[in-house]
């Protein structure tokens, strides 16, 4: 797990984004715990109640369930909230690619173009 | 999120020209909580009072919720749960390191001498032959290696540190904020550490709690992810500056610009001024608090 002190992006931040990433791309069992609070902030070498808050974040989004006294465990991921968490990811990515294309002057047609090449070479691999 | 507390206190001392007065103290349990404050503001009598080295005070404590500041002088099952370390002379100049084991075997119950040997080594306290060595041949950093070496030998749930960081090279400070992560995890949730220190930004990556004590009082208490949403960190324009300084809780300005503390609620009063947003560090919050204090008290 990388964090970053001085990117802006709070370090609680970080740290839940990427177990949101492991979790929806499975590699967590359901039911699995994950690091204890005070064995994750030893491992980062970050204040307990940054990672005590990245785990809320997750367990506010559903990710994970708190157990008092035993942790937080992964939660069963459904597969409508899978795609549904992609989706919104993939709507995020293009909108923002959408923004660039205006800064840069590109007509939709162009902007349609990049997308289809990206995806003809991504075929080829 | 649920906290327990491994002390709480309400404390009242006046010496003469000095006042120290804290209605509601809340240490939490299962964290590492900093003390900060300027020289003078109480923070080494509060330590003392809460350690049992300071005796004359009007108020009351409980730690851990059950123990009462009476027992921890009469039961020595309290005693033996709190641990502390600080500058004064706790261990006698003449006494050589040896005895220091030995009289802590004596003290405390839960001592336990290959524990101290094996943390003397690890923290590289006195060297060879350092068994003999007196304590006042040693420097300050190693006898604050000693002092933390004595306490990480018991069994201990709370530790009083006061100013842990002071005396030790930048490298020992890193080694420190690994014990003091060691400590909270080896019981999860069960143990406290609650430290003194002037070297807030050395010692941010493991303050999960602070208190910012100005003029023998608590002038702000959080955890330290409540605090950094409290407060935020402006940059604006020279044009801002008068209506920055009405804002900002501290507030530095020059020719191109100003930048300083500003509580969050406050944000919207610099509505249409050319600004941007930084999260505070743990020390830019400390040091606005309290120089607002002082502010404060120069008013009257």
């Amino acid at each position: 797990m990388k964090i970053t002190q001085n990117s802006g992006e709070p370090i609680y931040h970080q740290i839940a984004s990427q177990f949101k990433n492991d979790i929806l791309a499975g590699k967590y069992a359901q039911g699995e715990y994950l690091p204890s609070i005070r064995r994750l902030a030893k491992d980062l070498k970050i204040s307990v109640i940054t990672t005590m808050k990245a785990y809320e974040e997750l367990a506010g989004e559903g990710l994970v369930t708190a157990v008092q006294g035993k942790g937080f465990y992964v939660n069963a991921q459904d597969s409508e909230m899978l795609k549904e968490q992609h989706l919104r990811k993939v709507e995020a990515s293009l909108t923002e690619a959408i923004a660039a294309a205006e800064i840069a002057g590109l007509t939709d047609a162009e902007l349609m173009d990049i997308l289809q090449t990206l995806l003809a070479m991504k075929e080829e691999e | 999120m649920e906290v327990n507390y491994a002390i709480e206190a309400s404390l009242h001392k006046s010496y003469s020209k000095f006042e120290l007065n804290i209605p509601r103290l809340m240490v939490p349990k299962g964290f590492a909580t900093a003390l900060i404050g300027e020289n003078g503001a109480g923070k080494t009598t509060l330590l003392n009072i809460l350690a049992g080295i300071r005796l004359d005070y009007q108020g009351k404590i409980t730690y851990l919720g059950r123990y009462s500041d009476r027992q921890r002088e009469e039961l020595s099952e309290v005693k033996e749960k709190i641990g502390y370390t600080g500058p004064g002379g706790y261990y006698l100049p003449q006494w050589k390191i040896a005895q220091v084991a030995q009289i802590s075997e004596l003290l405390f119950s839960t001592f336990r001498k290959e524990c101290f040997d094996m943390w003397c080594r690890q923290l590289a306290i006195g060297g060879d032959g350092a068994a003999n060595k007196r304590i006042s041949s040693l420097s300050d950093g190693n006898r604050e290696k000693l002092m933390i070496a004595g306490v990480l030998s018991r069994d201990t749930e709370i530790l009083l540190m006061d100013e842990p960081a002071s005396p030790l090279d930048p490298l020992m400070r890193e080694r420190l904020c690994e014990i003091i992560r060691d400590y909270l995890l080896e019981d999860e949730g069960e143990r406290s550490v609650f430290f003194s220190t002037h070297n807030i930004a050395d010692m941010e990556d493991v303050t999960d709690y602070a208190i910012i004590m100005a003029n023998g009082q608590i002038a702000e208490a959080g955890f330290v992810e409540d605090l950094k949403e409290k407060y935020v960190y402006v940059r604006g324009e020279a044009e801002d500056i008068p209506q920055a300084k009405k804002t900002l809780f501290r507030i530095s300005s020059g020719k191109y610009g100003f930048e300083g503390v500003c509580l969050a609620k406050k944000l919207e009063q610099l509505a249409g001024c050319d600004i941007s947003l930084e999260t505070p560090s743990l020390s830019q919050i400390s040091v606005a608090v309290m120089e607002h204090s002082r502010n404060m008290e120069r008013q009257g």
